[in-house]
């Protein structure tokens, strides 16, 4: 019994630290800067919202222009790298062909070689090559994801090989097969599209450096919001972190269930 | 017949083409090139070196050799070490604790808990890092007025500190990671058949013989797998210590990380120079331990698990 009630208190408190920092976050985003500085005063004396209105005054960034800029980033990549995974993870599970170790070896190593260590080789192979400063270069140099090959192989692993068999007979070639089973896995690809997503989204080394001065996303931007040089209210970075929490905590709350599904899946696998 | 017409044959080259290259082609143009050119860069003079040294006298490995005695950059793997360890360690106990406790609430009870623990990791590193500095850090902060003034202890200046940098940094760590691993292990828990629970009942199983016997063994290899991710991550960690150091190494350097100090050897601020060709070595050296210590952790694994099996 006590163990219980030990084990429900420190899930209550890690709830706590959780959770808590972001509603004062949230609140704090009405709040001056004195009273964001006394962090033990929790609700502001007003709930103006100065500090949105200054974020989309476009006096400190063009905020709209650095979220369609994240948005388009992110979600463009996690598109492709989708696909891009899936279709390889499907030939990985289901192919029959020679070599399949050395790809998912090469898989492996996107996986376990530290993607910061590469940024700097990688920002002077895209200026190299002109890519730098276009969004298009960061877009599509994230797209073939290791991990995401990983998580299709096991997922179609799964996939009874009797429907694949079915499918040859049927005289289905093996890229054919694979449109034909991508409905079959719909979750485990919404599932492995917002993680994409998320990840790109957090992404900042590589957007520091190839992507020009006027070019942020928010990563850059709420660093530049927090750079004390520019003297700007700490409402509007807080502002803006509250902003750039709104999408993911839609894509993940709209799609929990499924992405739990998934998951479950894929760990059985 | 089934087995003639679909057991034997090679796939259409076509098909093949189709399903590997997009992904082939991409890994090569953003992967292979730029870690060939690192690689070869690594092995050029830097610009340091053709103006400190005579170089006739240097050799192709001399930027690795500025790097092994570079004392800041030996100090950035000593934090790195310790941040990656700490933070792989406690993330996967809190996660494996949080996880088990979800168990004991009803269905929907989980759902709502198991979304606020993600809610750190939707947040971007940089919004933890203001959050720290603002919420938990500072004299009123929250980490002095709840834990060290009640405890007794005299308010600590976290990020001004040499002691206490680093703990701050794996504490965010943690507060973004844990969310993330209790979501894939409270899956993998939930995988595990429920006739297990029923015999350990049946037998009259302690909580801690369940978990040492079911549980643990249910979702070992999904400790493994969040391990290791968790430890290329570390290894890689930029964007929280840039956001709450200003992209320094804080006093002393005690919360200098490794990619941080890549950065700042490529890219130094005032009137440092330029020196991509030691930051590579210094990239290299480090990836290259990391791609080792993960290959043998998987071959090990894999060999223990066939054992066990």
């Amino acid at each position: 019994m006590l163990r219980v009630l030990f084990s429900r208190i420190g899930l209550g408190l890690l709830l706590l630290v959780c959770a808590y920092p972001f509603l004062w976050m949230f609140l704090s985003s009405f709040k001056t800067n004195r009273e964001i500085y006394t962090p033990e005063n929790f609700l502001p004396t007003s709930f103006d919202p100065f500090a949105y209105r200054l974020l989309f005054s476009g006096d400190f960034i063009d905020f709209y222009e650095v979220l369609a800029r994240s948005i388009l980033l992110s979600g463009g990549q996690a598109i492709l790298a989708c696909l891009i995974s899936s279709a390889l993870g499907f030939a990985l599970a289901k192919g029959r062909f020679r070599g399949k170790s050395i790809l998912t070896g090469f898989a492996l190593l996107v996986i376990l070689y530290p993607k910061q260590a590469m940024s700097l080789s990688l920002f002077e192979w895209m200026a190299s090559v002109g890519m730098t400063g276009r969004s298009y270069g960061l877009l599509l140099s994230g797209v073939a994801s290791g991990l995401g090959v990983i998580f299709f192989t096991q997922v179609f692993r799964k996939i009874p090989d009797e429907l694949m068999d079915l499918s040859r007979v049927e005289g289905e070639s093996l890229f054919g097969s694979f449109l034909n089973f991508l409905p079959l896995v719909k979750p485990a690809l919404v599932t492995y599209c917002i993680l994409h997503f998320l990840l790109c989204w957090q992404d900042h080394l590589l957007p520091l450096l190839v992507l020009g001065a006027d070019q942020l996303t928010l990563p850059l931007a709420l660093a530049k919001l927090a750079d004390s040089s520019y003297r700007i209210p700490e409402a509007v970075g807080l502002a803006a972190s509250v902003l750039a929490m709104i999408p993911l905590l839609f894509l993940f709350g709209f799609f929990f269930r499924q992405i739990r599904t998934a998951l479950s899946d894929w760990v059985i696998s | 017949m089934l087995e003639n017409q679909a057991g034997t044959s090679r796939e259409k080259p076509l098909s093949l083409v189709l399903l590997l290259c997009p992904f082939l082609i991409f890994w090569a143009f953003f992967w292979f090139i730029p870690l060939t050119g690192s690689l070869v860069q690594s092995l050029e003079r830097s610009p340091q070196l053709s103006e400190d040294l005579d170089s006739s006298k240097a050799s192709k490995s001399v930027n690795y050799e500025i790097a092994i005695g570079d004392s800041k950059f030996i100090k950035s793997i000593e934090n790195t070490s310790l941040f990656v360890g700490f933070t792989v360690v406690i993330s996967l106990f809190l996660g494996f604790f949080l996880a088990s406790v979800l168990f004991t609430f009803s269905k929907i009870l989980r759902g709502v808990f198991l979304f606020i623990l993600l809610i750190p990791s939707l947040a971007l590193p940089g919004t933890l890092a203001t959050l720290f500095y603002l919420f938990f850090h500072g004299k009123s902060g929250v980490l002095n007025q709840f834990l060290m003034v009640p405890l007794g202890f005299e308010p600590v200046n976290w990020m001004m500190d040499p002691t206490w940098i680093l703990p701050c940094l794996i504490f965010q760590a943690v507060w973004r990671w844990t969310g993330l691993v209790t979501l894939l292990l409270y899956c993998g828990m939930r995988a595990i058949p429920s006739w297990q629970f029923e015999v350990a009942l049946i037998e009259g199983a302690s909580s801690w013989s369940k978990i040492r016997t079911i549980v643990y063994p249910g979702v070992k290899h999904l400790l493994f797998f969040a391990g290791i991710f968790l430890f290329v991550d570390g290894v890689a960690a930029f964007t929280g210590a840039y956001n709450l150091l200003g992209g320094s190494g804080g006093v002393l350097d005690a919360g200098l990380l490794f990619v941080t100090y890549a950065y700042q050897v490529a890219f130094p601020g005032g009137a440092g120079r330029y020196d991509l060709s030691l930051a590579s070595a210094m990239c290299v050296i480090v990836a290259t331990f990391t791609v080792l210590v993960c290959w043998f952790g998987i071959y090990f694994y894999k060999q223990q698990h066939s054992q066990t099996c």
